[in-house]
């Protein structure tokens, strides 16, 4: 179990609790999705494992250890990455740039950077090509492949994804989850937060619902295909 | 006067250099203010009383410990970016964690009490006589017909090199990159473990240091004395606006532009007119291209 989640509860202000007692686990090497509808307490979540948020009951452990309150370096050592809502790229710097920041935690150790420069250059050939570009001026898809990119830069072996594919045109929308898809296929744990529940189930290995900061279902993808109108149906 | 005079070449060369000698000035206290602007929003009013602080520090290393005046410069740098880093920790970065959204209207206040406290702590500290250098350098070299002060130059080359170093640390160091990352995108610059809070410190250090070389190097012109940052203060801010907010390259050229047009100004009209054409020139900008004359019309910096 590469990362558990046991009775979260966690929210901005003492008496709005947006979490009440969330359990999740994400398994290695699948993609574990957390579908829900607006105000479930899904991006909040993701705050929690990433230490941004201090949940105050529960525990969030990776590969058994509890990381509850790292700081982000501490838990880019951990193998745990997370890729915030909306765009992230740093627009006034190269491709180059914004990889090398993704490596920003190996700090002096170069031959890390250089193999991790090799590996992400090889795994994204347009990337390498457009290495001196500024990151501003490429395309909305582009630019979101230079953030997972980005992500994979400290050979994470957790992933967190926060609606990885809000903002896109639908065009590049399937781009986006062939990217997650061929993560995937490299054996990190990818856990994702989503609005687009017909796209994620595409992909998704093991599925959450949360409703009002509880789990509501949960089960391995095939299970919910069938019963998604209904799930959805619950939420309007 | 008669024409011939107004339109005499040299004469009017040897105005742009002294233009450009202020300029430089502006342009280094211009560059300190609009680094903080653009990454941390912070107007810090208390500029004026770092360029204050170096002024002293030059006083005290090449006059009354007498040593050469590259080390005062030094000496100003070194001391203002511990100053400005203690600044930032202590009490801007309290207020940022602290006061929530609306802390930059709390730290803009914060800023204009420090500029007092820290002018009167001067005046108790100093007195309020004027302690200046009458020259850095001696002599002067020929170039053609016109005339240049050693002085004029040093303080020029020494502006260029400040700004070229300071490029390049940006540009090129691991902190300039993530002094840079944080300015473009401070959530996701986190996100990749970088220290945020320590780039806003760094950041605040090195531009409470330019205002420091400034007030240093500008010691001929501007003497030490406690209200000493009130006209470069003045004219940075100008600065700011006339290179669009945050935007460093464009706050070097238009100290620069600045410095040259009040010493123009000077020439054709009278002392004290520069100050209400630099003023003009500040609101025809607002009005003509409110993000600054050398940020792109959407107001994007480069």
């Amino acid at each position: 179990m590469t990362l558990e989640v046991e009775g979260v509860t966690a929210g901005y202000t003492r008496e709005v609790p947006i979490l009440q007692g969330v359990d999740l686990t994400a398994q290695q090497g699948l993609v574990t999705v957390i579908i829900g509808p607006n105000g479930a307490g899904k991006s909040t979540l993701l705050k929690v494992i990433y230490g941004y948020l201090e949940p105050r009951a529960g525990d969030v452990r990776h590969f058994g250890k509890s990381i509850i309150g790292l700081e982000p370096k501490d838990m880019l050592n951990e193998g745990i990455a997370y890729l915030i809502q909306g765009h992230s790229v740093f627009p006034k710097m190269t491709v180059h740039e914004n990889l090398e920041l993704g490596a920003w935690t190996l700090g002096g150790d170069r031959a890390a950077v250089q193999a991790a420069f090799e590996e992400v250059y090889d795994h994204y050939p347009r990337l390498k090509e457009k290495r001196s570009q500024l990151a501003g001026v490429l395309s909305g898809g582009e630019q979101r492949m230079l953030e997972l990119a980005r992500l994979t830069m400290t050979s994470p072996r957790t992933i967190l994804l926060d609606e990885p594919s809000v903002g896109l045109m639908p065009k590049l929308v399937d781009t986006v989850y062939d990217e997650i898809a061929r993560l995937k296929e490299k054996k990190y744990t990818i856990l994702m937060v989503d609005q687009n529940v017909k796209k994620s189930m595409e992909i998704a290995d093991y599925v959450y619902v949360l409703q009002l900061g509880q789990n509501r279902h949960d089960g391995p993808q095939q299970d919910f295909i069938e019963r998604l109108p209904e799930i959805i149906r619950e939420w309007i | 006067m008669d024409l011939d005079l107004l339109l005499n070449p040299i004469i009017l060369s040897e105005i742009l250099l002294q233009g450009m000698v202020r300029g430089s000035m502006y342009a280094l206290m211009g560059c300190g203010l609009s680094l903080i602007f653009g990454l941390m929003g912070v107007k810090n009013f208390s500029h004026g009383e770092f360029f204050m602080l170096g002024t002293y520090m030059m006083y005290f290393v090449a006059v009354m410990m007498d040593m050469p005046f590259l080390a005062g410069i030094f000496a100003a740098a070194v001391v203002l970016f511990i100053f400005g880093m203690l600044v930032e920790r202590s009490l801007i970065a309290t207020l940022r964690k602290r006061a929530g959204r609306d802390w930059l209207l709390d730290a803009f206040v914060l800023t204009i009490g420090m500029m007092v406290v820290m002018q009167n702590l001067a005046l108790l500290i100093f007195g309020s006589r004027r302690r200046g250098i009458a020259r850095l350098v001696e002599g002067s070299v020929d170039i053609g017909p016109i005339s240049i002060t050693l002085e004029r130059l040093t303080i020029l080359l020494v502006a260029v090199l400040v700004v070229i170093v300071l490029w390049a640390f940006i540009k090129y160091t691991r902190t300039g990159k993530a002094i840079r990352a944080t300015g473009q995108d401070p959530d996701a610059a986190q996100t990749l473990g970088i220290d945020v809070n320590r780039v806003y410190t760094y950041t605040f250090g090195i531009g409470a240091a330019l205002a420091g070389i400034a007030g240093g190097l500008l010691i001929s012109i501007f003497p030490a004395y406690p209200t000493v940052g009130f006209q470069p203060v003045i004219k940075s801010i100008a600065v700011v606006i006339l290179g669009g907010l945050g935007n460093v390259p464009g706050a070097i050229a238009a100290g620069l532009l600045l410095g040259v047009i009040e010493a123009y100004s000077l020439f054709f009209f009278a002392a004290g007119w520069q100050n209400v054409i630099t003023a003009i020139l500040v609101v025809l900008v607002l009005m003509v291209r409110p993000y600054g004359l050398f940020s792109s019309a959407k107001g994007e910096r480069p």
